[in-house]
């Protein structure tokens, strides 16, 4: 099929007939969906976690190993895949990347590396009970890993590396481990997304260097960007992403050193911060 | 229920010193402070070279040979990456899986494969000019190419899969071919970035609709953001990170059915349409 709206002089084009062959897919209008169904979720039972790399895994011995003993009871009822953060060591080379006066493409791609290691060493001490590793940026395995029983365990790092766009300001990326699990929670319509960190929740400032931080249990995606915090617990480009999503309308952010919280929040009680969209 | 914290102290940590070490990478102050005015793409004087799809590549040999010979007489005197877009192929695609229901993170998953088979034919005629195929995971192979003076060839889309951001009730990535050759001309500091496409640049209104439209021959991000034009040539998402780039602070879109418009860009002739970072 050419497009015989074409120029008649020019090289003809060899089109495919579809309601979206000549449609302009850049216009300042959204694309006209409407006759579209909605998007589906594609594992509706999942339970999507992230495991903190500053804040869970570079504690080491039993503060990981507790949270592991946890995540295997959890797994006798609930489909689980568990993302994991980079960590002390992402935060070291993301500094000599700086100091070396390399790009943000650059500090994206050597990031995804502390996280496979995270997800790799998860992936050990939950082999004899089926965690098993999941390379980025596959995803035709899982459902063959749920079905088995198995605990698919993926870095949480999105795949973009080179290509990561720069943001406002600085070379350090925008979207690194909380955005990444948070985007795959989205793409395959997950139940829930839950963040195991180290602290309540989510508070008015850093707790760790401000004593004074204030805890808050719930709040809206709007208001915690117009709020303006001078730091967060979550990437901000969750929450902006929370705004636009269609499945993952709500996170919950829990204390992975104390312990029963992860079984709570699977069960869909409210122990830590709720940000909902 | 019994509480057990098992390590309140945040000392309990083990951590690599550097000036980085608990932080959350967060605070808006740090983040700042990490720009540097000496921070360079990795390998400039590179000339990307981004060949539309649905504009040059579905029109065939007639549309295809005549640019592959100018690419191939440039290669003497330019150190070029040619990028590969998807096209009719991506349209259908995105058609079949919309009509499933499928999640835009799926979406940009299988448009990949689209640009991918058209790299796979654009190298297969390069082939013989020493045009090589490059995979995403090899890009810091790209300069052992231009050493041996090959001409690297990649698939355009960036390797986002199912971690394409959230896009609401617009369905389809944001994040697509021309999006895709503007991060490697970001991140490698090119010294000029092409798009090959089949109008003389930029107009107010899509040519091919309306024949009242005229050509811009020059404009900032900023301002064709503010213009709000119906429609655009490129990617909505090049000209918002064109205004935030740090590297790549032009771009230029020109008529690939005139093959010598990519000889004269090249050469750096002023044509087609520039798109600046700044207000001219």
């Amino acid at each position: 099929m050419t497009d015989d709206r074409d120029r008649r002089d020019r090289p003809a084009r060899h089109d495919i007939e579809t309601p979206l062959s000549r449609a302009t897919l850049n216009a300042a209008r959204p694309l006209d969906v409407g006759s579209y169904p909605p998007t589906r979720k594609i594992l509706p039972e999942l339970c999507v976690m992230k495991i903190g790399g500053q804040s869970i895994m570079d504690r080491g011995g039993d503060a990981v190993l507790a949270l592991v003993a946890e995540i295997v009871d959890c797994a006798k009822s609930h489909q689980l895949l568990i993302g994991t953060g980079g960590g002390t060591r992402a935060r070291h080379i993301y500094h000599l990347a700086l100091d070396l006066e390399l790009p943000v493409g650059v500090l994206a791609a050597l990031g995804a590396a502390t996280a496979e290691q995270n997800a790799r060493m998860l992936a050990l001490l939950l082999a004899e009970h089926g965690g098993v590793y999941d390379e980025t940026p596959n995803f035709f395995n899982v459902p063959a890993l749920l079905r088995t029983g198995c605990i698919p365990i993926k870095p949480g790092m999105p795949p973009f590396g080179y290509w990561a766009v720069p943001g406002q300001s600085g070379r350090i990326p925008d979207y690194r481990t909380d955005a990444g699990v948070y985007l795959m929670a989205e793409a395959l319509g997950a139940k829930r997304m839950i963040y195991v960190k180290d602290e309540a929740g989510l508070y008015d400032d850093d707790p760790k260097k401000n004593p004074r931080a204030k805890l808050i249990p719930k709040i809206s995606a709007r208001e915690l960007l117009d709020a303006r915090f001078a730091d967060l617990v979550i990437e901000p480009v969750v929450v902006q992403n929370m705004l636009a999503a269609e499945h993952v309308r709500e996170v919950q952010i829990i204390n992975g050193l104390e312990r029963g919280l992860l079984t709570r929040a699977l069960a869909g009680e409210h122990v830590g911060t709720i940000i909902h969209a | 229920m019994t509480k057990k914290i098992l390590y309140s102290e945040d000392d309990k940590r083990v951590e690599v010193e550097s000036p980085l070490m608990r932080e959350s990478l967060i605070n808006a102050e740090l983040r700042t402070g990490t720009e540097s005015a000496r921070a360079r793409g990795v390998m400039p004087g590179l000339d990307v070279i981004s060949l539309g799809g649905h504009s040059i590549i579905d029109r065939g040999a007639k549309a295809i040979m005549p640019l592959v010979d100018v690419v191939v007489e440039a290669r003497g005197t330019h150190k070029l990456l040619i990028g590969a877009g998807g096209g009719a192929r991506v349209r259908h695609t995105l058609h079949i899986g919309l009509s499933l229901g499928l999640p835009v993170g799926a979406l940009a998953n299988l448009v990949s494969n689209v640009d991918s088979q058209n790299a796979k034919l654009l190298a297969a005629v390069f082939a013989k000019h020493r045009g090589v195929l490059i995979e995403k995971e090899e890009f810091l192979k790209i300069p052992l190419m231009l050493e041996t003076g090959m001409i690297p060839i990649m698939s355009a889309m960036p390797p986002y899969h199912f971690w394409e951001p959230a896009v609401g009730n617009r369905r389809i990535p944001l994040h697509a071919h021309d999006l895709g050759m503007f991060v490697i001309a970001e991140v490698t500091g090119a010294r000029s970035l092409i798009y090959v496409k089949d109008e003389d640049g930029l107009f107010t209104n899509d040519p091919k609709k309306d024949p009242a439209a005229a050509r811009i021959p020059r404009i900032s991000a900023r301002e064709l953001l503010a213009r709000e034009l119906p429609d655009l040539p490129l990617e909505r998402a090049v000209i918002e990170a064109l205004s935030l780039s740090r590297h790549c602070r032009a771009l230029r879109i020109i008529n690939g059915l005139v093959p010598d418009q990519l000889r004269r860009a090249l050469a750096g002739d002023d044509v087609g349409t520039l798109i600046t970072a700044e207000a001219p």
